[in-house]
């Protein structure tokens, strides 16, 4: 802990004393010591993008009468007034008060995280960064390729935590996110694309050891570029009812929009219904709500390496692993403390207990709300994805999305992928371009009938879920095998 | 202009760097915001938020790096720090194979003429007194509950180069409301909205008046569900501005056209794009938006047709698709514009619109639009708040949740009417720092041939 980071726990240790002695029923400070991000584009070979960042402050929240109170500011020989406003916005926010918000019982934590990293990519030189992603971008190239694109983005994030319970921890959060992407223009002259993201199994390092890895980022260039050249003498897909086959780079959208989100407690509640929407899900759902077939097993999940693991989440609660929907049961929701009590009188029992470690803020400057953290679907039993096709009579495999729209309660959407492979008896036969797929959520996942063995499970991170108001993006992960649907309404009729 | 301690600081920054021969963009930014949550009826959380964020960008011929920095900048080591950081990045960076733009701010600018000290210093209480009064009113008809939103700041933006000595400085305030109302057992819920740069844009008179209007239908009629296929849509502010940003996002953007990605990539201007009753444009002289007076490369912003009378007219050009592509820059390294949506010749008032429609579907809202195909304009969106069945010119139910997947060209030519009055709708994004943006729009637009794709179960 450096001189800096010592001087403002004590005044933070000091302001919680006084808010507690001023009659807070909870109070927590987050010290944001470093937040560095960079952020590098490569556009036809055009370095696009070249930025550095750093964010550096302290937020603070207090509850008192019922009410949360917020406040934030960069300057750290202000904390004093930073726990008066915030104290001062939970004393407003009591003037209308509903359901008592309320922290519960806790018990104190103490510990550290750090994210499994082997290259720290703030300690490589810009230019070895630089020439690796020019590499991957000459690897991109070819005749039919029009537009190439290549990103790597990094955070790094000393954060430090502390409550009115005694809880004091940090965690050192690292990051790597790495994308390639070709575009061109079809025979009807119209864009298509075909992309990578860096993914891996969930194991290892996260470091920017992970991106220079071939088989899990740059050896995926020839696959984009002989599909995008497949894509550019595709027909359109034709709309009917087919089954779909849900690649992971496409199935962790799907379980992020219609289980991840549709699964937060502070949507379930109606705290988010101005912006991001509710939920289909009611409180008194939880543990009876048939979500899907029995071949669907989702957790709340901790996985070595992904950007959805955080050691501690931003109530200082030490992150676990559970399940949300156990054969196709709804069994738990994603939650922080602060929801939990409201949630149980609305249900009129208990359905929900511990806190789902889920509380996260993006920033030092955004409160911490209900947050995904990694949705994952546990592997089954069906086998590779040629075992899935082998047994698929009329269906499409697709993969990547282009485009993604819920309903406001998440319980239909509409999904745009980059590429689709017809099956039909058992086999792959051509290639479809502007696949879309729409439906219901609860009927999809009821339709869930194969479910990939551990082989097809990929761990897939999503750099940019948004949500929140002030509005935050997070970081998450997915892990998922693949998935296949029966009878999905797909295409578009002209 | 700026408080001088830190615009001493940046100035002297800037003329620093100008000595040692580097070519740097200096950007400064300042927000106090705000805002509560309302849930369950009651306000969830009151926050408090003052940033301060620094920005460089460092030219080093074909090459360029950028840093910025969120923390309490009051130092000059700090920003010489920031500046060698920037310079570094540049110098490591890969050359381009065009010359990039170096900003140079036109001519110094000082405008306040947005901002409303009242709104700035606007508080939690008073904001929650508001809220409170509608709450209270509304809730005893029926089973109601509200949440929402409520955030209101102030933004300083201050640019200056090392290319003069001139400054471009903007402060403003803004502000959005939004309300929202469901029905606990049948689940339909209603918004209010309202949006602007002073405090007096924002009442609990106007918004209790708009709830009242619209619960009869509710609560008398059960939800609808349209047939499939194609339909006369009346779309709202809200839609029609998530149209409007759309339609220039994927189709008059100069990058997406020049690399042929967007849905205007086989047009060229002076084509035909749409009925003669749309007009779109940038115009920062517009007074239903938040007027900004220059680009974040110092350019003046001056009022830019898109589209006359269905017409195409123009393209938007930042400085690095500019440079790249030989074209002149357009006034729009902005990330967004101050869009209007021109006024028709429709009786103003949803009441006069709905009389002109019909028999429509009324769709004020579209949540989570979308483009599943951006090279046909193809857009993808479900009705949400305040969506009803018109029939005879009167509202007649509440719609259930309708999706939408059509394309921007088939919608926009097919209008039937455009209303004559337009209204400010605010479309500030809060991810990151607070970039109040309003677009003006028509209190409603009427269009055939609609097609609809989805109905759902529920509301």
């Amino acid at each position: 802990m450096s001189i800096t980071v010592q001087k403002v726990a004590r005044a933070v240790k000091a302001e919680i004393a006084r808010m507690t002695q001023a009659g807070c029923s909870f109070a927590d400070a987050r010290l944001y010591d470093e937040d560095s991000s960079e952020y590098l584009m490569l556009q036809d070979g055009n370095l696009e993008a070249n930025t550095a960042r750093l964010e550096r402050g302290i937020g603070v929240r207090v509850l008192k009468a019922g009410a949360w109170g917020f406040a934030a500011t960069a300057n750290l020989a202000g904390i004093p007034g930073c726990f008066d406003r915030a104290l001062a916005n939970s004393l407003a926010a009591a003037r209308l008060l509903g359901f008592p918000r309320d922290m519960g019982k806790g018990k104190a934590s103490k510990g550290s995280y750090r994210s499994p990293v082997g290259k720290d990519p703030f300690e490589v030189p810009l230019k070895d960064k630089l020439e690796f992603l020019k590499r991957a971008d000459a690897s991109l190239a070819a005749p039919h390729v029009a537009h190439r694109f290549v990103t790597a983005n990094f955070q790094r994030r000393k954060v430090f935590y502390w409550n009115t319970e005694g809880t004091e921890v940090d965690r050192w959060q690292l990051n790597t996110f790495g994308n390639m992407m070709v575009m061109a223009p079809d025979k009807e002259g119209r864009n298509q694309r075909r992309s990578h993201e860096l993914c891996g199994d969930g194991c290892g390092t996260r470091g920017f050891e992970w991106l220079t890895d071939p088989t899990c980022f740059s050896a995926n260039a020839e696959r984009v570029k002989s599909e995008l050249a497949e894509l550019l003498a595709a027909p359109s897909l034709p709309a009917r009812r087919r089954d779909v086959i849900l690649l992971t780079g496409m199935g962790f959208l799907q379980v992020h929009e219609t289980i991840g989100h549709a699964l937060e407690l502070d949507r379930i509640l109606g705290y988010e219904l101005s912006f991001a929407g509710g939920s289909h899900v009611r409180p008194e759902m939880i543990g009876r709500l048939k979500y899907g077939s029995e071949k669907l097993n989702a957790r709340a999940g901790i996985v070595e390496n992904s950007p959805g693991t955080f050691g501690f989440d931003d109530e200082g609660t030490p992150q676990r692993d559970y399940l949300l929907i156990d054969k196709g049961i709804l069994v738990n929701v994603l939650s922080s403390r602060t929801d939990l009590a409201e949630a149980n009188a609305k249900a009129g029992r208990t359905v929900v207990t511990d806190s789902g470690t889920a509380a996260r803020s993006c920033a030092f400057y955004r409160p911490p709300i209900d947050r995904m953290t990694n949705i994952d679907i546990d592997p089954g039993s069906d086998g590779t994805l040629e075992d899935i096709v082998k047994t698929t009579e009329d269906g499409i495999i697709v993969d990547a999305p282009v485009s993604w729209s819920i309903g406001s309660n998440r319980e239909h959407f509409h999904f745009g992928c980059e590429i689709a492979w017809e099956v039909i008896g058992g086999k792959r036969t051509k290639v479809f371009k502007n696949p879309t797929y729409h439906g219901h959520t609860l009927e999809f996942w009821g339709a869930l009938d194969k479910v990939g063995s551990k082989e097809t499970w990929c761990l897939r991170q999503v750099p940019n879920c948004g949500k929140g108001e002030p509005n935050q993006i997070m970081e998450l992960g997915h892990g998922l095998p693949v998935m296949r649907f029966k009878n999905v309404e797909t295409g578009e009729k002209e | 202009m700026l408080e001088s301690r830190i615009r001493d600081l940046l100035c002297t920054a800037r003329d620093e760097a100008r000595k040692q021969g580097i070519n740097a963009e200096f950007s400064f930014h300042r927000e106090h915001s705000s805002l509560i949550r309302l849930g369950n009826s009651a306000i969830a959380l009151s926050t408090h938020e003052d940033l301060t964020r620094l920005d460089i960008t460092v030219f080093d011929g074909r090459k360029t790096g950028d840093y910025g920095l969120t923390s309490d900048i009051t130092t000059l080591e700090q920003l010489r720090d920031a500046l060698k950081k920037a310079s570094d990045n540049a110098q490591a960076a890969l050359p381009k194979d065009y010359e990039p733009i170096f900003g140079a701010v036109e001519k110094t600018i000082d405008d306040s003429g947005g901002f409303d000290p009242g709104l700035e210093s606007l508080s939690s209480e008073a904001k929650g007194d508001l809220c409170a009064r509608v709450v209270k009113t509304i809730k005893p008809k029926g089973n109601y509950d509200f949440s929402g939103s409520w955030s209101s700041g102030s933004t300083e933006m201050y640019l200056t180069t090392t290319a003069s000595k001139n400054e471009a400085y903007r402060k403003l305030t803004d502000g959005r409301l939004v309300l929202v109302l469901k029905e606990q057992d049948k689940k339909w819920e209603l918004s209010v909205e309202q949006g602007g740069k002073s405090a007096r844009d924002f009442s609990a008179d106007a918004a209790i008046a708009e709830f009242e209007a619209m619960l009869p239908v509710y609560e008398k009629n059960p939800g609808y569900r349209t047939a499939l296929g194609s339909q006369r849509v009346m779309f709202g502010a809200q839609s029609i501005s998530q149209l409007l940003t759309l339609a220039i996002w994927s189709g008059f953007g100069g990058r997406g056209w020049e690399e042929k990605r967007g849905f205007t990539s086989g047009n060229k201007p002076g084509d035909k794009l749409f009925s003669d009753t749309v007009t779109i444009l940038d115009d920062p002289t517009n007074h239903n938006v938040y007027r900004m007076p220059f680009d974040f490369k110092g350019i003046v912003r001056k009022t830019f047709p898109l589209v006359e009378q269905g017409v195409f007219k123009a393209l938007l050009y930042d400085s690095a698709t500019a440079a790249k592509y030989g074209r002149k820059p357009t006034g729009h390294d902005i990330g967004s514009g101050d869009f209007v949506f021109a006024a028709g010749t429709g009786n103003p008032g949803i009441a006069a619109g709905r009389k002109l429609a019909g028999d429509a579907l009324f769709i004020p809202h579209l949540h989570y639009i979308h483009l599943p195909d951006p090279a046909r304009g193809m857009f993808t969106g479900s009705s949400r708040f305040n969506a009803r069945r018109i029939s005879g010119g009167e509202f007649t139910a509440p719609m259930v949740s309708t999706r939408i997947t059509d394309t921007i060209p088939n919608v926009l030519s097919h209008v039937v009417a455009v209303a004559a009055k337009s209204v400010l709708f605010d479309v500030s994004a809060t991810y990151g720092r607070r970039a109040p943006e309003a677009v003006s729009v028509p209190e409603y637009l009427i269009c055939d041939n609609v097609r609809i794709n989805d109905v759902a179960d529920g509301f």
